[in-house]
């Protein structure tokens, strides 16, 4: 049961109402958080999410009025920042008669979030293998789980590392090792933490963690890793651009884990580090030289998706190469220059917190839950495309 | 920093959203117009939901707004006064 009663208001968890979107469902959403919370990011589905946006306070002040503003004849999922305002809120629309549910935990809980969904298309190739894209949908953050006979990779994985001990606890396997595409700047990575758990070993290139403190093992071009008495083979392929020591991981030879690389639309933003241009430049050779060989057949598993429009039928953010070769606007532009010139003028501004993250995952400083969960909040930022934003 | 005056104090302390809010309202009821109610709380989204309200409520204006640590615990200090 996901829906559950707290008061006398009807709930509904991050998970259900991520799975009502994923199947086509036009949830009415009542956003009760303040202006800026709300201009800074919301829910999002498939379709877009009609959304009424009205303070709390509003309501605690002019209720009639307010309520007055709402249909009756649908159903109101109210959405606050961490879920009691949005009860408040739902309880005053319920006592008049409105069929209103809270979204517990708020947008909090919808950011923290995470579903399990099966790479499924692995398995017609190898049936004994586990490979779950892990998707924390309100971040728009992935990982992976690929396992077999046993043992497990963990690719990426959020700090929530219980999610992943869960996971492979469900389909008995023993995390192995753990790695990092690239030092991340929008979320805490869970990757040491995850590693130092469950005794595995932490993985991620030393162009990205020098000075980090804490014990890692650095990826080398080429490099293989097995999991499991089949074989899950992994080759880990140096892919700078979106970071100098950008990491893609190519799984059997089909799958390949590209970090913030390429997404499904657009690519990992080259300005993280201070250095837009020579990266722009690194992620040109990346896309054009060094993932060149790679056959059209291959599919992309990437690290975070923009829009929901990049998750496919069965709530998969993936696309095989060749159709990325083809529709992806960043893929579009052979020209190295005009290519540099492009990614560059699509860039936003950074979110400034960017750097404290950066700082939190080399182990430089310390934050307590409180901060992890205000440094982490919203939609991640890591993409570029060759659509120029800048304002 | 300028002090300001009140006349009541709303201890708010471990009360979240959207407690503070709906306490402050129920006090600055029993004020004079001209009075100050002064807020403490520990939730941190208090300090923009109190610009918000301040923004919706006719009669009300925020003064003020600080940090103070108490018992080793940064607080937000949201200072209302009620106006006509």
């Amino acid at each position: 049961m996901n829906e559950m009663t707290t008061s006398n208001v009807r709930s509904v968890t991050p998970e259900q109402l991520k799975h009502e979107l994923d199947r086509g469902g036009k949830p009415f959403v009542l956003d009760v958080r303040n202006e800026d919370e709300f201009q800074q990011w919301r829910i999002e589905g498939k379709e877009t999410v009609e959304t009424l946006h009205i303070p709390y306070f509003d309501f605690i002040e002019d209720p009639e009025a307010n309520i007055s503003k709402v249909p009756k004849d649908r159903e109101i999922t109210v959405v606050c920042a961490k879920g009691g305002a949005s009860e408040y809120v739902a309880q005053l629309l319920s006592e008049r008669g409105y069929r209103a549910r809270n979204l517990a935990g708020g947008m909090i809980a919808w950011g923290n979030a995470h579903q399990f969904i099966e790479v499924s298309m692995a398995r017609e190739e190898q049936p004994d293998i586990v490979f779950y894209q892990i998707n924390r949908f309100g971040k728009g953050c992935l990982s992976y789980l690929i396992g077999s006979a046993g043992e497990a990779i963990v690719v990426d994985p959020s700090r929530h590392i219980d999610e992943y001990i869960k996971l492979a606890n469900e389909k008995g396997l023993k995390i192995k090792y753990v790695f990092d595409t690239h030092l991340h700047a929008d979320h805490i990575s869970g990757g040491p933490a995850l590693a130092e758990r469950v005794g595995a070993t932490y993985y991620i290139r030393m162009a990205d963690a020098e000075g980090a403190q804490f014990s890692y093992e650095s990826l080398r071009d080429g490099q293989q890793f097995e999991v499991g008495n089949v074989t899950v083979r992994v080759i880990a392929l140096e892919t700078p651009g979106h970071t100098p020591g950008s990491t893609t991981f190519l799984v059997n030879d089909k799958f390949l884990l590209t970090g913030d690389t390429i997404f499904v639309k657009g690519a990992g933003r080259p300005d993280l580090g201070g250095q837009a241009e020579p990266w722009a430049r690194d992620l040109y050779r990346t896309l054009f030289e060094k993932l060149a060989p790679l056959p059209d057949d291959v599919w992309v598993l990437p690290a975070h998706f923009s829009s929901t429009d990049e998750q496919r039928e069965d709530g998969l953010v993936a696309a095989q190469l060749g159709e990325i070769r083809r529709n992806n606007a960043v893929m579009q532009i052979r020209n190295e220059e005009e290519f540099v010139r492009s990614v560059l003028a699509s860039l936003s501004e950074q979110p400034a917190i960017y750097g404290k993250i950066r700082k939190a995952n080399l182990g430089w400083i310390h934050v307590d839950e409180d901060e992890m969960i205000e440094m982490e909040l919203g939609k991640n930022q890591c993409a570029a495309s060759a659509i120029p934003t800048r304002r | 920093m300028t002090t300001i005056n009140f006349d009541k104090v709303l201890d708010a302390r471990g009360l979240s959203c959207p407690l503070p809010i709906v306490k402050a309202r129920q006090e600055i009821a029993s004020l004079q117009p001209g009075q100050v109610l002064k807020v403490l709380a520990t939730d941190r989204g208090s300090v923009k939901d109190f610009q918000g309200w301040a923004k919706t409520a006719k009669n009300i204006l925020l003064v003020g707004q600080t940090t103070e640590m108490i018992d080793g615990k940064e607080v937000y200090v949201h200072y209302v006064q009620k106006v006509g």
